[in-house]
């Protein structure tokens, strides 16, 4: 009888991964997830603020006590040279990386009218462009014949409205058709392309105080709490794995059911 | 607790409908790996009895078979009891069993017969319903907690002409999945649905089949057609603690079909002489 080539879902033995993006806990969630499962993980900050820089070195050194290869650099994601010199140094130091995660995340919270073109310009260039360019560099730098894996992490706000977010839903959004039209590209290569939504998680701004009875907004999550960075480290090393050839093109929602209801 | 750990399943007791033959024996087999328990139901005694053969030889594990109509209500009860009464809790029901229309493929909406119309819509939608509601019931017993995954198809979001009922029941499993979710979430329980695009069943055994598939693969955007296996990982994930914050969400694994679909397969705007601004 034939059988299946089966492979693990959860086993990224041998694989190297580059996570751009520690502003926010997901960026370190994932690094470790993905170290755990057996992957050397490169750490980039996703801008020059030394709170990100830092938490990228944090993320590496956790890397490296799960007995993985890792290094940190701080990258300013903004700046496309940057993006592609970091990506090559990247390769150089640990091997050009199969599995790219996009965690940067930049959000801002104003009446349209009163943001600026500054302000505007921020937002987009780190949450969007940045993508591509990460992307850009990845794909430049994947070895041919590799299983490449890219998951972009978004927002429920790129995908639903809320008032006063229209220039980071309008990044956030972005990201997702970059994630589309790369799916459809990339495919045919033996890579995927995949975005995880995350929900309110713990992190979200505005998400309001931990006590249910005074949070109205917790309250409207089904789950009737807020996602813990953790929990979206399992997707990641699902998505990332070389069982996962066949999930592309998507947008998977770590968020509690709240983009379940009307 | 590690990774590693959260992705365990150890004598969770997981009920698979439909679970003789392709998906599901692939699910199953996933399952009993991560140390489930797996329950296999679906009408054809000989292949639970192959399938349940193959999940011992992959994981040392006994399933539990129970021959099941989906299509009735009292077979989809007696199912969860029968799973109860092997191992005493129901910890997450798998609805799988589907088929095709069979009898009313490539049927027009001019005179897709009325049996052929309910019988698609039962086997794909009422089967999801029982399962939902006999496995919610059983969770209610032991207290919180509990995973109902449904398995839909890419026909419940894209046309499909060759199947009217098919395409419209799968739409209904998806909406069944969301609603269900959102009423037991207080209960700590998680509803998912995977929604397959076109996958292979079983491995090709001739060189033939293997054409065949390899001819058809060549219209998905990952250039191949999919293999049952590959949604067992999915599955693993989806009954894991590792998925504690999903919940009503669909997991479409389509090779990217659903992602693109806008034009043939391999359509590139450059040599379709779409740059005009660069």
């Amino acid at each position: 009888m034939a059988e299946w080539n089966r492979k693990s879902g959860f086993d990224l033995s041998g694989r190297r991964a580059l996570v751009v993006g520690t502003g926010n806990p997901a960026g370190a969630a994932i690094s470790l997830a993905l170290a755990e499962a057996g992957a050397d993980v490169a750490v980039a900050s996703a801008t020059l603020d030394g709170d990100e820089v830092m938490a990228a070195k944090r993320a590496a050194k956790a890397v490296t006590e799960q007995g993985r290869k890792s290094l940190s650099h701080g990258w300013d994601v903004t700046l496309p040279g940057n993006v592609q010199v970091g990506m090559r140094q990247v390769s150089k130091e640990l091997g050009s990386p199969s599995i790219l995660v996009y965690n940067a995340d930049f959000s801002l919270a104003k009446p349209i009218e009163k943001i600026t073109d500054t302000e505007f310009g921020r937002v987009q260039a780190i949450n969007q462009n940045g993508a591509f360019y990460c992307a850009r560099s990845f794909v430049k730098e994947l070895e041919p014949g590799a299983v490449g894996r890219i998951i972009f992490v978004t927002s429920i706000f790129g995908e639903r409205g809320i008032e006063h977010y229209s220039a980071y839903a309008l990044a956030k959004a972005g990201v997702v058709g970059l994630m589309k039209a790369l799916s459809q590209e990339l495919g045919a290569r033996n890579t995927t392309v995949n975005c995880i939504s995350a929900g309110w998680m713990d992190w979200t701004p505005g998400r309001g105080p931990d006590e249910i009875g005074e949070n109205r907004l917790m309250r409207f999550v089904p789950m009737r709490r807020f996602g813990k960075a953790e929990e979206m480290g399992a997707l990641a090393v699902l998505l990332a794995s070389e069982a996962s050839g066949y999930i592309n093109g998507q947008t998977l929602h770590v968020d509690g059911g709240v983009m379940t209801h009307l | 607790m590690t990774l590693q750990d959260s992705l365990r399943l150890d004598d969770r007791v997981i009920v698979i409908t439909g679970g003789g033959r392709g998906l599901g024996k692939a699910m199953a087999i996933s399952l009993a790996e991560a140390g489930a328990n797996v329950v296999l139901a679906s009408r054809t005694v000989s292949q639970l009895e192959q399938a349940a053969a193959e999940v011992k030889a992959a994981s040392g594990r006994e399933a539990l078979i129970v021959p099941t109509n989906v299509q009735s209500s009292a077979e989809c009860d007696a199912l969860v009891a029968a799973a109860v009464a092997k191992f005493g809790r129901l910890d997450a029901m798998i609805s799988n069993a589907g088929i095709g229309d069979r009898r009313g493929s490539g049927a027009s909406i001019y005179d897709l017969a009325d049996e052929d119309w309910h019988d698609t819509i039962s086997v794909n939608l009422y089967s999801a319903f029982y399962c939902s509601r006999a496995a919610a019931n059983q969770f209610r017993k032991q207290g919180p907690g509990g995973v109902i995954i449904n398995v839909s198809s890419g026909t419940a979001l894209r046309a499909y002409a060759m199947g009217i009922g098919y395409g419209a029941a799968k739409a209904g499993v998806i909406s069944l999945t969301k609603t269900v979710a959102a009423q037991l979430v207080g209960q700590d329980i998680r509803v998912n649905c995977i929604v397959p695009g076109f996958v292979t069943q079983a491995p090709p055994e001739t060189e033939e089949q293997n054409q065949r598939i390899a001819e058809r693969g060549k219209f998905v955007t990952v250039r191949r057609l999919g293999e049952a296996w590959e949604l067992g990982p999915l599955a693993v994930f989806l009954c894991s603690d590792a998925s504690a914050y999903i919940t009503g969400e669909t997991f479409a694994i389509d090779g990217g079909g659903l992602a693109g679909g806008i034009a043939p397969t391999g359509y590139a705007m450059d040599a379709a002489g779409g740059t005009t601004n660069g």
